[in-house]
């Protein structure tokens, strides 16, 4: 079987090899032009007249980014901002909706905004670590950059610490803070609303920054329609109000442009991430008194009603990107190097000469000119006249329509014909909209060879892990069958979008049939007197409360469900809490057991006499009261600070779930240190699994001199411990859920499914806990309230590592029961009656259960009887064969679900959902790849298989 | 409910009563085929009703249903316990009891069992596949009365002719349930409508903004496909055969 191992080991290396390869050609690393940029020689100088640049109109900047400012909050009927609407009636203020493009959220939002360039859906992941130095844009070409290297150039900037880590040093003065607690909806305003007086009174500063995070809470918490967000509006027109004022009336602000955006939008849910049209429309007010020299024939009516799919799109519509160039225009600095935004047509009228204007424009286009040389190197994009008449007639790629444009531009300018002015600008913002377009759609930048090569690899490994499988697999089952249906839907399913969004659906669906099944399967072997309640109905009925607990995906996200029913909420968030505390109870209580077996262990003095009785292999010793008392002692204060914990943690992050409780009681959690308790559970939780990893590895090798097998009992000890850490990187309202999963296993154990069902039973159960706690394919989804627990400072491993426990909680603990189930399955010791646990039966007086036992128990004796005629290494071995199976089962689940979403995300490349729908689930099945199957299923299932082992 | 069941000849599994065989005379042989035509027919003819208003449409399609269905029993099924009588209960020689006359033979024999199965179909069969379909994700706190004619529908296309046939013996139906008894027409029935109500639910999360795609249209349709599938490959192909798990 050693070629077995090493096609595993093969199929599993190459599952990352081509996940790396894939994302490689599908998010390709867009190189940057380093350095800043510079006034350059533009040509024509001297038939223009140009001698310099255009005469600057400002020279100080406030840029006010309200995080999630959608369009409709400023300009809709709605609104609670009156008095921007006023500016922009009286004509001092210029209203825009400012295309953000998917990724909607703050990271790559601000990138797109400081350097006009549309960053990589790479970004996402950057956003989540961002310490990551490569993602900061100290080296790169941004408005701030520019600003910053002026004559006494001096920023300061308050507000989303975001900005902080993109500009490190950047900053003269700087207050950030960090969107910690999302139900925090007024302190971190305050934050930086508190430094705005006493900065509009300085005059060292040419550029301010400040990021609201406030609304954006607002809407992650309750949505756009909260009672909150009108009260929001208005506190964020009073700030505009104030510094509008100030601008008004200071004398060394009187040159100021003062600029208020969002960074990107949110849709119905509150939610961003994607590309619904709320999400995308986020407003942009340029707004200073010297505005109105431009604005005397604009339209100028405010509130109006919004245009487009969704009524989000107010006046006109420009391009996030676009504000680099305008804002380069406008403070007289020359454009970043990698923008690909346009100079806004609208402030042209600032300058009255028109070859101010096309030098201007001018600037812009051969700024942007390099970047499309630079990826169509074979063109000709030369400033000297030639006949295009030949290669530009006809339809044309995208790399020669735009070198014609180019070549438009330079004969139109080159041409001593008497021409107007708006001929030749034109001519440029026809040559620089079709290279912005050109530029930022994505399609052009896919490295196709690579994602075959990725998909290929995935294939390879699928077929590796198939060939190892192949002796195992020629015997039919239904099973077997079952799980191709399962393995061979879920690829189709891939290709289809909704799908992708509803995932969630495929695998509830599948696995009430899997539960249907299981219960077909052993009617057939022994009919269930009380049908309604066997073991597999009973799996049916509590699968479909738990479907039921969160509702996630796109189509239904905001219907009701439990976790959010008023059941669980508000005044009754007793009874959600009385849940939790169940849920933490009975962890406590298993864990207090097997401390309990170990202190009975160590504490026998003499262990070693234990062998003397006859026949006594696999004794242990019995823990008696006293034992269980210290066992209770010692483990009650980690389930205690657990519990606190959570219940401090959930009053500061959603106050909305411990409404019912004590107000004594809460004001106690909310004086503890969160970051203190949290390390306080880690180091507990730590000391446990140290200890008992002790003990059971003293005990199975005492067991082992005395002829015995491995004690096993480390595993379900392990697994316990590893519950309690989900736990708490679990949302209050889905810790209930725990109770539920254990009855599951309870219930499964009653069945005694086969090895192979059982890996079949683990493979849905992981998915399906996935979704039931409220995760879906979509990047708005992700639950980074968890991220920081213990965590004080910023560590890109610690808060990458709890970020994927929090969101893979589920996952993690079904891996893991499911081996515990399998070692049931496939003991030869006994292992059945260890992970089942006795007193949960003697517990109960259900008749069913009894009679399941006695079959339980019949089967244990007869596995026990073969045990004897099997010499342990046999049995060892025979353990790892099986742990091996099962992972390679996975495996091939695994490597056939990467072949099937890479080869959609490649298939569908030109789809218009492929940026919103198949790259979050690439990303996702990254994930799944890596942490889900590596991580967990292998490595960590490996350390608790073979912990069970010890 | 198994999508995927592996089938062996019956020689192989344990020695088990023969597969239904349709009655032996020239209707039943030309009915048998007729049927599921007609049954196909009447849905698509009331479908545009049900996907526009589905309750009181399904309402309406369950009476010409149960007509079908116990026209189909009553033309093409041995009624329950007919076979026992047939081989086992009359010796040798014996004759068969003067009396009823034809016609009111074929009503005792035959129209009643068929109304008796459709009673017990509709009574007993419908909360239990109302609870199931509960239980794989129907809307618990809405749409009852949808879930409870989808519900009404699966019992008429799938239990009425077993309970025609196998009568009501708690023993029969555990075998039914446990997948045990030899595929027939009548066997088929029931996989096929109940395989078929749940595959019935992949359309439903689709993106394309169908009227079609609401609760419990996709079900139904599918238990109707299913039960025409089911009774044509339950009766030709897979005949005699017996479902095999392991």
């Amino acid at each position: 079987m050693a070629r077995q191992t090493l096609l595993f080991a093969l199929a599993n290396v190459l599952i990352p090899v081509a996940i790396l390869v894939f994302a490689t050609g599908f998010f390709p690393y867009k190189p940057f032009m380093p350095g800043l940029a510079t006034f350059e020689e533009l040509g024509w100088e001297d038939k223009f007249g140009w001698t310099e640049a255009p005469e600057p109109k400002f020279d100080k900047l406030v840029f006010m980014v309200v995080d999630a400012l959608r369009s409709d909050f400023v300009y809709g009927k709605e609104s609670g901002m009156e008095f921007v609407q006023s500016l922009i009636r009286d004509g001092s203020a210029i209203p825009f909706t400012a295309h953000a493009t998917s990724p909607t959220i703050t990271m790559p939002r601000v990138k797109a905004m400081t350097t006009g360039s549309i960053p990589s859906f790479l970004d996402v992941i950057l956003n989540f670590a961002e310490s990551d130095t490569s993602s900061t844009l100290a080296a790169q070409d941004t408005w701030l950059a520019q600003l910053k290297a002026k004559e006494g150039g001096k920023l300061v900037m308050y507000g989303d610490d975001t900005w902080l880590k993109l500009f490190p040093d950047f900053f003269a003065r700087a207050d950030g803070t960090s969107s910690f607690f999302v139900s925090d909806f007024t302190e971190v305003d305050n934050n930086v609303t508190r430094h705005v007086p006493e900065e509009l009174l300085n005059t060292d500063w040419n550029a301010m920054i400040m990021h609201y995070l406030g609304l954006d809470h607002i809407g992650h918490k309750a949505g756009p329609r909260s009672p909150n967000m009108t009260p929001k509006q208005i506190e964020m027109d009073g700030i505009v109000q104030q510094i509008y004022q100030a601008i008004e009336n200071e004398d060394h602000l009187s040159n100021t442009l003062f600029v208020l955006c969002g960074d990107h939008g949110m849709n119905e849910g509150g939610n961003h991430g994607g590309s619904a049209p709320g999400e995308t429309s986020p407003a942009l007010v340029f707004m200073s008194p010297k505005i109105k020299k431009i604005t005397e024939f604009r339209e100028r009516e405010s509130p109006i009603d919004g245009k487009g799919e969704g009524g989000f799109e107010f006046y006109k519509k420009i391009e996030q990107s676009d504000i680099a160039p305008t804002l380069a225009g406008l403070l007289g600095f020359p454009v970043p190097r990698n923008n690909l935004g346009v100079f806004i047509e609208d402030f042209l009228f600032f300058w009255d000469d028109a070859s101010d204007r096309i030098q201007l424009l001018l600037r812009n286009a051969k700024q942007m000119k390099k970047i499309v040389e630079a990826t169509f190197p074979s063109l000709n994009f030369e400033d000297k006249v030639r006949d295009i008449e030949k290669e530009c007639g006809g339809s044309l790629n995208s790399g020669v329509g735009l070198s014609c444009k180019w070549q438009g531009i330079v004969q139109i300018m080159d041409t001593t014909a008497m021409l107007h002015p708006k001929l030749r600008m034109d001519q440029i913002y026809w040559f620089s909209r079709a290279a912005q377009e050109i530029m930022s759609s994505t399609a052009s930048n896919y490295d196709v060879p690579r994602l075959v090569l990725g998909s290929s690899i995935a294939l390879v490994s699928f077929g590796l892990t198939l060939i190892a499988l192949w002796p195992q697999l020629t015997s039919i089952s239904s099973t077997g069958v079952f799980s191709t249906l399962t393995l061979a839907l879920y690829g189709i399913l891939m290709f289809a979008s909704s799908y992708v969004e509803e995932e969630h659906h495929f695998w509830y669906w599948i696995t009430s049939g899997w539960f249907m099944y299981l219960f077909i399967f052993e009617s057939r072997k022994e009919w269930f007197r009380k049908f309604a309640f066997h073991p597999a109905i009973m799996l049916l009925a509590i699968h479909r409360i738990i479907r039921r607990w969160n509702q996630t995906g796109q189509k239904y996200a905001g219907a009701p469900d439990i976790s959010h029913s008023a059941f669980l909420q508000g005044g009754n968030s007793l009874v959600l809490w009385s849940l939790v505390g169940a849920t933490y109870m009975d962890i406590t209580i298993r864990l207090s057991r097997h401390i309990a077996r170990s202190i009975a262990y160590s504490t026998s003095e003499n262990s070693a006499a234990l062998s003397k009785v006859a026949g006594a292999r696999d004794v242990e010793p019995e823990d008696t009261d006293k034992d269980r008392f210290m066992g209770t002692l010692a483990v009650l204060p980690l389930g205690v600070t657990a519990f606190v914990f959570k219940l401090a943690f959930t009053a500061r992050d959603a106050p909305e779930l411990v409404q019912g409780i004590g107000a004594g009681m809460l004001v106690f959690v909310e004086g503890l240190s969160l970051v203190g308790v949290a390390r306080m559970v880690f180091v507990g939780l730590a000391l446990s699994a140290s200890w008992l990893g002790m003990v059971e590895w003293k005990m199975g090798r005492d067991k082992r001199k005395r002829g015995g097998s491995g004690g096993g009992g480390f595993a379900p000890a392990l697994f316990d411990i590893i519950t309690l850490l989900l736990i708490t990187q679990t949302r209050a309202q889905n810790i209930p859920l725990y109770l539920l999963f254990r009855l599951q296993i309870f219930f499964l154990t009653l069945l005694s499914p086969t090895p192979l069902q059982t890996t079949l039973t683990t493979l849905l159960l992981t998915h399906v806990s996935f979704f039931a706690l409220g995760n879906s394919n979509a990047i708005s989804s992700i639950d980074l309230s968890n991220s920081y627990n213990g965590v004080s400072g910023y560590s890109i491993l610690a808060v990458g590592l709890l970020v994927f426990i929090s969101n893979w909680a589920g996952p993690i603990y079904w891996s893991l029961a499911g081996l515990l189930l399998l070692s049931g399955a496939t003991s030869v010791s006994g292992t059945a009656a260890k992970v089942l646990d006795e007193r949960e039966i003697a517990a109960s007086s259900r008749t069913w259960v009894a009679q399941e036992r006695e079959f339980l128990e019949k089967v244990v004796e007869t596995e026990s009887e073969q045990a004897k005629f099997l010499s342990d290494r046999k049995v060892e071995k025979r353990a790892w064969e099986s742990w091996k199976r099962h992972v390679g089962l996975l495996t091939l689940f695994q490597a056939g679900a990467l072949v099937a979403v890479m080869g959609a995300c490649t298939v569908l490349r030109q789809h218009l959902f492929i940026w919103t729908v198949f790259s979050p689930k690439f990303l996702y099945a990254m994930a799944w790849g890596v942490g889900g199957h590596l991580g967990v299923s292998v490595l960590l299932g490996g350390v608790v298989w073979g912990a069970g082992r010890l | 409910m198994t999508p995927t069941n592996t089938v062996t000849d019956l020689s192989k599994g344990k020695p088990s009563e023969p597969p239904i065989e349709i009655l032996n005379n020239e209707t039943a042989r030309i009915y048998t085929h007729i049927h599921p035509v007609l049954v196909l027919s009447l849905y698509a003819l009331r479908f545009k009703a049900i996907v526009a208003d589905p309750v009181p449409a399904l309402t309406n399609t369950l009476i010409p249903l149960g007509v079908m269905q116990i026209a189909f029993a009553a033309i093409c099924l041995p009624p329950t316990g007919s076979e026992a009588v047939v081989a086992e209960k009359r010796k040798p020689g014996e004759k068969k009891k003067p009396g009823q006359g034809k016609v009111a033979s074929a009503v005792n024999g035959k129209v009643i069992p068929a109304f008796l199965s459709l009673a017990i179909s509709t009574l007993a069969a419908t909360p239990i596949l109302m609870l199931t379909l509960i239980l794989f994700g129907a809307p618990i706190s809405t749409h009852h009365w949808h879930t409870l004619l989808a519900a009404a529908h699966i019992s008429l296309l799938a239990v009425v002719p077993l309970i025609y046939v196998h009568g009501v013996d708690g023993e029969k139906w555990r075998e039914i349930v446990a997948c045990l008894l030899p595929i027939d027409e009548v066997y088929g029935c029931l996989i096929g409508s109940v395989l078929g109500a749940w595959l019935g639910a992949v359309p439903i999360p689709l993106d394309w903004d169908r009227e079609w795609q609401k609760w419990p249209v996709t079900i139904v349709t599918g238990a109707y496909i299913g039960f025409a599938v089911g009774k044509l490959v339950g009766g030709t192909l897979l005949k005699g055969k017996k479902i095999k798990f392991e």
